[in-house]
C-alpha cells in the first residue's frame, strides 16, 4: 500500500519544484520528475497543471522555435513554492518527530 | 499521476492514436493554446491506456473550471449565456412535454391509485417549484440584459439585431395562438384527444423549434451587439441558477416519470421513459456546465491594498 502513497504528492508543486531548476518542456518535466521525485505525471495531469500554473501567473512560457515550448517559474511561482516548501518540512519534521517517539523511528 | 514504476512497459499501439483523438474533447481554446506541446509530448513519450483515460479525464475539469488567461471573459460569458439560453429553452420544452404526458392526464376520473404515489406527488412538488424559480431566475437576470440590448440596437437603428431579440416574445406568441397546442392537445390513447400521437409529436417537434428559435434570436443578438458591464454578469449569475433549478427539475420529472411506469403503468408507456431521462440528462449537462463556466468567466473583483500610513 505505501507505494501508492506519490499519489497524494500535489501535482503543482511536483512542476514548479521541477522547473525551480531550469525552464523545461513538458517532456523534460515529466522525466525530471519522474527520476527526482519518482512520480510519474501523465499527459492529462501535467497540461492540466501547466495550464492552472500559467494561468495564476507562477509560470510562464518561454519563446521557442521547435514545438517543444520550454516554462520558467515566476517570481510569484519562486515564492509560492518557497512558501509550500516551509508548510511540507514543518510537517515533515513534526512527522519524524512523533515517528520517532512513538516507534522509535530513526533518520537514516 | 502514477507511480514510477513499469513506465517501460511496451504501451498498445492504439493507445497513440487513441491519445490524440482524446484531445478533441477539451475547448477548441484550450487545443489552440496546448494542442500541439501535448502532441509533442505523444510523441516524446510515448502512450499507454493511462496516458488516454487521463487526457480523457482531464478534459471535464477543462471546460467545467476554463483557464481564464486563454479566454476574453466578457466573450466568454456571452458564449456561456448563449448556450444556457438554448439549453434552457430544450429543458423547458422537456418540462412541457412532461406534464402534457403525466400531469395533463391526472383528471380525477379513472385515476389509478398508484398515480397519487407519494414519490409521485413529491416529485410533481419538486417539479413545479424549481420549474418556477428557474423562469424567475430568467426573468430577473435577463430582463436587464435584454433591456439593455433592445436599447441599444433601436438606438442605433439595428432591425435585424431587433428581430432577434423580439424572437422569444414573437414566437411562443405564434405558436400558441396557432394551434394553442400546450393545452388542448393530449397524447393519444387517453380517449380524449382530438388528434393522434404521431400528430401530437409532430406539434411537439414544432415547438421544439419555435424554442430553440426563441432562445436562439437573442444568442445570436449576444454575438453581434456584444453587450458588457454589470448587466452581463448579472445575467450569468441568473443563468447559473436557472440552469441549477431546470435540472433540478428535470431529475424530479424523471423520478416521477419512473414513479409512474412502476406505479401507475397506463399512465406511463416505456418508450417515453427510455427516451426522456437521457435528453433531459444531456440537456441539463450541457446548461450547468455552460452556466458554470459563464459564472467563473466573472471578473475577480480585488481590493486594492494600501500601504499603510
Amino acid at each position: 500500500m505505501t507505494d501508492r502513497l506519490d499519489r497524494w504528492a500535489d501535482p503543482p508543486l511536483l512542476v514548479l519544484a521541477s522547473l525551480a531548476g531550469e525552464p523545461k518542456h513538458g517532456y523534460a518535466i515529466m522525466q525530471d520528475v519522474a527520476d527526482t521525485m519518482g512520480v510519474r505525471l501523465t499527459a492529462g495531469t501535467l497540461y492540466a497543471v501547466i495550464a492552472r500554473l500559467e494561468s495564476r501567473g507562477l509560470i510562464e512560457a518561454m519563446d521557442s522555435e521547435d514545438r517543444r515550448r520550454p516554462y520558467r517559474l515566476t517570481a510569484a511561482g519562486a515564492s509560492a513554492l518557497a512558501e509550500q516548501s516551509e508548510r511540507m518540512h514543518q510537517v515533515a519534521f513534526v512527522a519524524r518527530e512523533r515517528l520517532r517517539v512513538r516507534y522509535g523511528w530513526a533518520v537514516s | 499521476m502514477s507511480g514510477g514504476h513499469g513506465m517501460n512497459a511496451a504501451p498498445p499501439p492504439w493507445a497513440g492514436k487513441l491519445a490524440r483523438a482524446a484531445l478533441a474533447l477539451y475547448p477548441a481554446v484550450w487545443r489552440a493554446r496546448y494542442g500541439d506541446e501535448v502532441r509533442v509530448l505523444l510523441e516524446d513519450s510515448g502512450a499507454d491506456p493511462r496516458t488516454v483515460a487521463s487526457l480523457a479525464g482531464q478534459a471535464v475539469p477543462a471546460w467545467i473550471w476554463p483557464i481564464r488567461h486563454l479566454y476574453d471573459r466578457p466573450a466568454r460569458m456571452r458564449a456561456s449565456l448563449a448556450t444556457v439560453l438554448v439549453a434552457w429553452t430544450v429543458l423547458a420544452g422537456l418540462a412541457v412535454a412532461f406534464a402534457q404526458f403525466t400531469q395533463a392526464q391526472m383528471s380525477p376520473q379513472g385515476q389509478p391509485p398508484g398515480a397519487r404515489h407519494l414519490v409521485i406527488l413529491l416529485s410533481y412538488g419538486v417539479f413545479d417549484a424549481a420549474v418556477g424559480v428557474s423562469a424567475l431566475a430568467v426573468a430577473v437576470g435577463g430582463l436587464p440584459l435584454w433591456l439593455l440590448m433592445m436599447r441599444r440596437a433601436r438606438r442605433e437603428q439595428r432591425p435585424r439585431d431587433l428581430a432577434c431579440l423580439l424572437a422569444p416574445v414573437v414566437m411562443p406568441v405564434l405558436y400558441l395562438a396557432a394551434g394553442q397546442v400546450t393545452g388542448l392537445v393530449p397524447p393519444a390513447g387517453t380517449g380524449n384527444g382530438p388528434i393522434g400521437l404521431s400528430a401530437y409529436l409532430a406539434l411537439l417537434v414544432l415547438g421544439f423549434v419555435a424554442g430553440v428559435i426563441s432562445a436562439a434570436g437573442p444568442a445570436l443578438a449576444l454575438r453581434r451587439l456584444r453587450p458588457h458591464g454589470p448587466a452581463v454578469g448579472l445575467a450569468a449569475r441568473a443563468a447559473g441558477v436557472a440552469a441549477a433549478a431546470m435540472a433540478l427539475a428535470g431529475a424530479a420529472s424523471i423520478v416521477a416519470a419512473i414513479g409512474l411506469y412502476r406505479w401507475a403503468p397506463p399512465y406511463h408507456q416505456g418508450w417515453q421513459l427510455a427516451v426522456y431521462p437521457p435528453l433531459v440528462l444531456l440537456a441539463a449537462a450541457v446548461a450547468v456546465v455552460s452556466a458554470a463556466r459563464g459564472i467563473r468567466a466573472r471578473p475577480v473583483t480585488r481590493r486594492r491594498i494600501t500601504p499603510a500610513a
